[in-house]
């Protein structure tokens, strides 16, 4: 038995169009996606934005009724005993919500563990150990609202792992941090694995999955595209080669165009400052770069490279190219 | 875990609840507002509009005004705590926490009450020493019962009106419209025979009308005692129902809550 079981989960979300014949539209969420993951296991749930790892999330900590398909968390249902499966699980959603910015980290700390019936005289200890473990000790008696996002976030850790669950779902939880701040809030994950804590972590950042993940899910509309080892499906794009070219003011145009050419199987555009990073999926890189070339002739161009596939890359041929 | 054990820790949550309502919103202009400003606005009014009407006056419209600022400060305070939480994202913690949420609203509910218990005094204060006008309680044990039992109405009573905000963002669209309604039914400022009879039943399942006919009786010395102790276990019979009915209310609309997904708001 797995410590999470997910089966066939679906979540459809009913909206409105228009403002005086209103009719309205059923969007599918989750379609029947399947896991499991084991006791002690960090299971990576990745896909770009609206893919459904939220609401995924959020059906298996019991905050949205699954509108077909069952899950059971530590061999519980989450509709059933939504009751028994509280108290065993953590969750922290990205961003900054869900605290009370007017009141200090340890005051918002002992209202949560009051809510999960902490004794305060284990609360009393086990507050400061949490502030010290996700390097607030020093402004524990700071209000939230002074603190920088990535504080906020490192209290939210805390306040999940008040009550030390035996699971815990952790949505997008660098979402909006600095590099320096995901590093450490990706150490403080690492040390909750080494705790033998069931982690399911959603995120739509490649390389922190590869870092951390012992086995990912790629999620797209609401579906699970593949499911893995990072290494394995990095393995599914070993026949391709990443030829990335770095341009000055792409067109829209030229960028279509470019992804009609026989060689490119998909293509996409990232900003970096003032200039793009222009990543090429093909094939052959070899025959590809100078077509590639011939297209962006007339635009500034700087470095031209080809190299070895990411998880990044597998994900991006599994998504389509998003 | 006894029954006991387990009134224990939801007491200890309803405590801490209302430890973090209170000094989270006692800072705020519109609840300082609600308690001070308006109750002084209403007796005002009221001096001028009953000074002919009504024997004792100035005590009714201490009482009168004095619950005018609670039910505002439980319907605004306590609704809007309920959208803020949503709209701060903490609904969902609040939400699928082991602890009752029930509970949670119940210590909101006693710190806004708590707070706005002060209205009473300010409009003592008011009417008694900046209108000089003689403000004297007459049965002042009764007066005091009549406050224990108030207090625990109004949370009854504001567990249902709670539940309505937690299930749907939008009501607070018909805060302004149950404002007037209660006022008005509860004869908070004027005596509930002057309206049509059909409104009566009404009236009589509302505990601030109970509220507001204990709190005057007593204080005004208009009513028997025997009068003052019907109100008294009206008081306690629906405010009873009314927890009984939030249990169950709760329970749904956390339920439909979770179906439509509305505990959060993007």
């Amino acid at each position: 038995m797995g410590a999470i079981e997910v089966s066939n989960l679906q979540r459809d979300f009913q909206t409105t169009i228009g403002v005086f014949k209103r009719k309205k539209k059923t969007v599918k969420a989750v379609q029947d996606i399947s896991f499991e993951i084991a006791d002690g296991e960090l299971f990576g749930l990745l896909g770009p934005n609206g893919a459904g790892k939220t609401t995924s999330v959020k059906m298996l900590t019991t905050l949205l009724i699954p509108t077909g398909g069952t899950a059971r968390i530590l061999g519980l249902d989450i509709i059933k005993d939504a009751d028994q499966v509280r108290p065993r699980i953590g969750f922290i959603f990205g961003g900054e919500r869900g605290l009370y910015w007017r009141l200090n980290a340890t005051d918002n700390l002992r209202y949560f563990a009051s809510l999960y019936y902490i004794d305060p005289a284990v609360s009393k200890k086990r507050i400061p150990y949490l502030l010290e473990m996700v390097g607030l000790k020093d402004r524990a008696d700071e209000k939230v609202e002074g603190y920088s996002r990535g504080m906020r976030q490192r209290l939210h850790i805390a306040r999940a792992l008040l009550h030390d669950p035996e699971v815990l779902f952790l949505d997008e939880p660098t979402m909006g941090l600095d590099p320096v701040g995901a590093r450490e809030l990706r150490q403080t994950v690492r040390n909750l694995q080494s705790e033998k804590k069931t982690i399911l972590l959603t995120t739509h950042y490649m390389f922190e999955a590869d870092a951390l993940c012992q086995r990912v899910a790629v999620i797209n509309k609401g579906e699970i595209v593949a499911m893995d080892t990072p290494a394995k499906i990095k393995d599914t794009v070993n026949d391709l080669s990443v030829v990335e070219i770095e341009v000055f003011g792409i067109p829209q145009e030229t960028f279509e165009k470019i992804k009609t050419l026989p060689v490119v199987e998909s293509a996409s555009v990232e900003d970096r400052d003032q200039r793009q990073l222009l990543l090429v999926h093909t094939s052959t890189s070899a025959e590809a770069i100078p077509l590639l070339i011939a297209e962006l002739q007339g635009l500034k161009m700087g470095k031209v490279t080809a190299r070895e596939p990411t998880l990044e890359d597998a994900y991006v041929r599994l998504v389509g190219g998003e | 875990m006894s029954l006991l054990q387990n009134i224990k820790r939801n007491l200890r949550v309803i405590f801490m609840a209302f430890e973090i309502e209170f000094r989270q919103s006692f800072t705020d202009a519109f609840v300082l507002f609600g308690i001070i400003v308006q109750p002084m606005i209403v007796a005002f009014m009221a001096l001028w509009m009953l000074k002919d009407q009504v024997a004792d006056y100035a005590i009714f419209v201490v009482v009168g005004s004095g619950m005018t600022g609670l039910w505002t400060t439980l319907l605004f305070q306590g609704g809007n705590s309920i959208t803020g939480e949503r709209w701060t994202g903490t609904l969902e913690p609040l939400s699928c926490a082991p602890a009752p949420l029930r509970a949670v609203v119940s210590g909101k509910l006693l710190a806004n009450i708590s707070q706005s218990l002060l209205s009473i005094a300010f409009c003592y204060t008011f009417i008694s020493i900046i209108m000089g006008l003689p403000v004297s309680i007459a049965k002042p044990w009764l007066f005091a019962g009549s406050i224990l039992l108030t207090v625990v109405a109004f949370i009854a009573f504001g567990l249902i009106i709670g539940s309505l905000f937690i299930l749907n963002p939008d009501v607070q669209r018909f805060q302004n419209g149950l404002e007037f309604v209660v006022y008005i039914f509860s004869g908070f400022l004027f005596p509930i025979a002057l309206l049509p009879m059909w409104t009566t039943p009404l009236s009589y399942i509302l505990t601030p009308y109970w509220a507001a006919r204990a709190l005057h009786a007593a204080s005004s010395g208009s009513g028997s005692n025997s009068e003052i102790y019907f109100c008294w276990a009206m008081l306690i019979v629906f405010s009873v129902v009314y927890a009984i009915a939030s249990k169950f209310l709760f329970k749904s609309i956390l339920r439909k809550a979770r179906e439509d997904a509305t505990l959060n708001m993007q």
